[in-house]
């Protein structure tokens, strides 16, 4: 669905000269793009994420919307330039490279941006009329996390020179692996036959397992979320199941935050980013912990979600509505993880991930040895 | 009108003591309550000899005053009223609680004798000079000038260095002059110049000439050549008071039986209510005693009967408006006024009580802030309480509270939802009533009772309404203004992008600059439309309100319900 890099100069233009051919004939120019929100969202069991259904935002130029449009096409002249070149930038540095352009331009002056936010929308409605990703106009977010360690994996990088790299992870210690920008661009190989993959919400208890030898005992692949999962870790944990065809589970904090803006993103997709969804989740990750029988399983310390936890009371609140309307957590297939939704508006408690150190304070490797216990028994949703 | 028996009742030892809480809580303060006392006395005595207020006001600083952080300040109120008898001089300025207006029920400014003499004890204590006093009558030959000072122990009002003048620029009329610890503050809320032009604006009829500290004189002249009608008395209508104030207010008759006292103390009690009274449980035998007699037990089984039986509401007649007509002119007193409403509520019954409420709501010129009202400082309020200015406390107010619980944003002016709105208007809204419930004994704040409020709520949301038709039109000028900019700026930047990016001769770009200048220039011709309707519907309110204006004085705004 998304398009290649090569098509983007030739689909631009097209649209500009329908722009102008409309000008010329003095019709009204109509931009449309699709309609990046929940209620445009449609979620398949079978496929697996959440994707745009037929709405569409029209943006119709008028006094009101021509300062939109002339930005638009302004940035799309820079982000063109960038594609004939092969220079990339973050969507910052496009920031400031629009306020040189204004600079030295003085007649663009009614252009200039005042806040980065300001361009940044603008470059997501290109990428919504283009129906492509923002890496496909050759602009990179400075994607946090995904940090991998794995004694058996092995990656191959296509670089944009031709060439390619090979990084093999089990040569790296408890140094990690960390994909970048386009995960699309790599190849994985498994030395020997890997059992599972672990995205751990914590980056830093991720690193622990490591350092305790997690990888020594058990031939998986770890991942480091670093909270909700960039573009670059969503790509990454789909192109592991894609081309391993491990199990991959998620083992997070219990609280609604994590399972509608982690988990479900990591699985599903989110409804802001419907176009990129299908190469950017992985609908066979599973949610390992902490889950709510856990609590008591291992006797837990949890806690009664305060009023004062803005992020949280927030979720709460998303939640019930997520319940109603979000066509994932309605989905039969996903049955399970609504019920725990259901559990924590309930019970307005939260349990951390960490809460696992507890269980045995004097053994290092007790985390380890539950989450694997929760593999072997299929103690996971 | 003649002249009341001026009387006496308290010791003024309470109120030396006392100061802070009748308006000398600050040495700013202290200036500013010894001002409005002079005026609203000066104001009062003219309206009720049916002269036309002229005022003349002066305040300097003589020096370092006495108390740490203070000025000496001199302050001197002039008047062309009817003047004071020599006699009552000394009972006005240094007596406390003598006043000829006790609880007459009147709408008038001073209601308790407490003020001046106030001022002349702060002046006494913090100057060691009382009040000089000049004074004419038209039956004295010449002006006599003293200086009066309070006997605290005595509560008497003592004069000194009396002498007559040979010759005096007025035929009646009477000066004061004080000299106090106190500290000038021209502008804010407790601000001079704030109180002085509260008082413009609410005295149509006044002509002010003043002179402040470092500050050019001003004159100001009247706008309204008739003195205001202050109705006459009206007793309290029993279903207001408390007991406590139900027996206090037998102790002002003397020893007059209960019946006669029932009928003429209160308004709406007649031969028929009293047996209805009786009906509800109010002894016969008590009617023909004197009310002096009877012991409060009593007093408690006769005020509970008299508060089961129905009465009528008080008549509104005694409250008395200001008017639209002079109130349009008065505001234009103000300064240059950008556009502006008044609207002058019929009298209407609220507690039991009548009130008058009047509102004018002004877009000054001179007071305007950013562009953008979202980043403006609140409304300026003016809040009036028998048409003196309430300058302290108005978070609880009445007024406040009214104008918060407005949605302004209705009406085009921006506010944050039960806020006070926001822009560089002024916001002007009086409460005349001869019973004006006060929530504290400072007096800056009105109750803020569920009726007055939704009273005060109509009156500025008629206002809002006349005022929209103007920010409407401004609105609509703002908008073509930006669009027509718009158009200006982007255009020309979109076209030459798009040509740029598909590599377009010349031909083409100068065919589709003309195809867009076609294109928006229609939405331009709509915004210029929508300008004009809205210059139209803004004649169309200014030449309703000059017809209603022009409708003549007194004539009660009856239209104003229609309208809205
Ligand atoms: N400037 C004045 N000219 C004529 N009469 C005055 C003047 N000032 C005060 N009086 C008379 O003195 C009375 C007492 O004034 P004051 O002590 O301020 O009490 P209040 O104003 O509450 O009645 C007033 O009711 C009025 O009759
Ligand atoms: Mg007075």
């Amino acid at each position: 669905m998304a398009g290649t890099q090569t098509d983007i100069p030739k689909m631009s233009k097209t649209l500009c000269n329908r722009l102008l051919t409309d000008l010329e004939n003095a019709r009204r120019p109509v931009l449309e793009a699709i309609k990046c929100s929940l209620d445009n969202a449609n979620y398949s069991g079978k496929l697996g994420y959440l994707t745009p259904g037929d709405k569409r935002v029209r943006t119709e130029l008028n006094v009101s919307s021509v300062q939109k449009m002339s930005r638009a096409i302004f940035l799309l002249e820079i982000l063109l330039r960038n594609l004939e070149t092969g220079a990339v930038n973050t969507k910052r540095e496009l920031y400031y490279i629009s306020k040189g352009e204004v600079k030295h331009n003085p007649e663009l002056a009614p252009l200039d941006f005042t806040d980065q936010s300001e361009s940044d929308s603008i470059v997501d409605f290109i990428c919504e009329m283009l129906v492509c990703y923002r890496e496909d106009l050759n602009c990179f977010a400075n994607d946090r996390g995904g940090q991998t360690y794995s004694d058996y994996l092995v990656v191959t990088e296509k670089l944009p020179s031709g060439g390619s790299a090979t990084v093999d992870l089990g040569s790296l210690g408890t140094t990690p692996f960390q994909p970048k920008n386009r995960p699309q661009s790599l190849k994985l190989r498994a030395k020997k036959k890997i059992d599972f993959c672990l995205v751990v919400e914590s980056e830093g208890t991720a690193n622990t397992f490591v350092a305790n030898g997690f990888c020594k005992r058990h031939k998986s692949i770890l991942v480091g979320a670093q909270g909700v999962p960039s573009n670059a870790v969503r790509g990454w944990v789909k192109l592991i199941q894609d081309q391993l065809r491990i199990p991959i589970y998620f083992f997070g904090d219990l609280d609604a935050y994590t399972m509608q803006n982690i988990y479900r993103t990591l699985k599903a997709g989110s409804a802001g980013s419907l176009i990129r969804n299908s190469d950017f989740s992985a609908p066979d990750v599973r949610f390992l912990g902490v889950l709510p029988e856990d609590i008591k399983k291992y006797d837990l310390a949890d806690y009664a979600v305060r009023e004062t936890d803005l992020q949280e009371a927030r979720a709460l609140k998303k939640a019930k509505d997520a319940l109603a309307n979000d066509p994932f957590f309605k989905d039969p297939r996903n049955k399970k993880v609504s019920q725990i939704l259901k559990w924590l508006l309930k019970n307005k408690r939260r349990c951390e991930q960490q809460a696992y150190f507890m269980v045995d304070p004097r053994d290092p490797a007790k985390p380890e040895k539950i989450i694997v216990e929760k593999i072997k028994k299929k103690n996971y949703v | 009108m003649a002249k009341d028996k001026i009387t006496t009742s308290s010791t003024a030892e309470y109120f030396s003591k006392n100061l802070q809480q009748v308006g000398f809580s600050s040495a700013t303060k202290a200036v500013l309550t010894t001002l409005k006392e002079a005026v609203d006395n000066s104001l009062d005595a003219c309206e009720d000899a049916g002269i036309l207020p002229e005022l003349n006001i002066e305040i300097e600083k003589k020096g370092n005053g006495t108390l740490k952080n203070t000025d000496l300040i001199r302050i001197k109120v002039e008047d062309n009223g009817p003047g004071l008898d020599l006699d009552d001089v000394p009972k006005v300025f240094g007596e406390y609680l003598a006043s000829s207006k006790f609880g007459r029920g009147r709408c008038s400014r001073g209601q308790q004798g407490i003020g001046i003499s106030a001022a002349t004890t702060w002046a006494q204590l913090t100057s060691a000079r009382g009040a000089q006093v000049t004074t004419k009558t038209k039956r004295m030959r010449n002006a006599v000038s003293m200086v009066v000072n309070v006997d605290i122990r005595h509560n008497k009002g003592l004069v000194k260095n009396k002498e007559s003048l040979s010759k005096w620029d007025r035929q009646h009329g009477l000066s004061v002059e004080f000299l106090i610890d106190g500290r000038v503050q021209l502008n804010g809320e407790g601000g001079l110049l704030t109180y002085l032009q509260g008082t413009t604006l609410v005295n149509p009829h006044l002509t002010l000439t003043y002179k402040l500290p470092d500050q050019e004189k001003v004159v100001i002249k009247r706008v309204e050549q008739n003195c205001p009608q202050v109705p006459d008395a009206t007793m309290p209508h029993p279903h207001t008071m408390k007991l406590g104030e139900f027996i206090h207010h037998s102790h002002l008759f003397g020893p007059i039986a209960l019946k006669s006292w029932l009928k003429k103390g209160f308004t709406r009690v007649s031969d028929n209510i009293i047996e209805q009274m009786v009906k509800h449980g109010l002894k016969k035998e008590y009617l023909a005693k004197p009310v002096n007699k009877l012991h409060q037990s009593e007093m408690k089984e006769i005020f509970a009967a008299v508060q089961k039986t129905e009465l009528m509401a008080p008549t509104t007649r005694s409250v008395m408006t200001i008017g639209e007509a002079p109130l349009a002119l008065s505001i234009r007193r103000m300064g240059e006024i950008d556009f502006f409403s008044v609207v002058t509520r019929k009298p209407k019954i609220c507690d039991s009580k009548p009130v008058a409420i009047e509102v004018a709501i002004a877009r000054f010129l001179d007071r305007q802030g950013p562009r953008d009202e979202e980043d403006s400082a609140p409304v300026t309020v003016l809040r009036f309480a028998n048409r003196v200015p309430l300058q302290f406390d108005k978070s609880a107010c009445a007024v406040v509270r009214a104008i918060e619980t407005v949605n302004w944003r209705s009406y085009g002016i921006s506010q944050r939802t039960n806020n006070l709105p926001l822009g560089p208007y002024v916001f002007a809204v009086s409460v005349v009533s001869p019973f004006i419930k006060f929530k504290n004994a400072s007096k800056e704040t009105i109750d803020a009772s569920d009726e007055l409020v939704e009273e005060i709520r109509r009156a500025l949301m008629q206002a809002g309404q006349r005022l929209s038709r103007h920010i409407r039109r401004e609105k609509k000028a703002d908008d073509l203004e930006r669009k027509k900019e718009h158009i200006e700026q982007f255009g020309p930047i979109l076209v030459s992008a798009l040509c740029r990016i598909v590599k377009a001769p010349a031909k083409r770009k100068k065919q589709a600059t003309d195809g867009l200048v076609k294109l928006l220039g229609r939405e331009l011709n709509q915004a210029k439309e929508q300008l004009v309707q809205a210059e139209v519907e803004v004649k169309k309110v200014v030449a309703q309100r000059e017809k209603r204006l022009g409708k003549g004085k007194g004539k009660k705004d009856e239209d104003a319900e229609a309208e809205a």
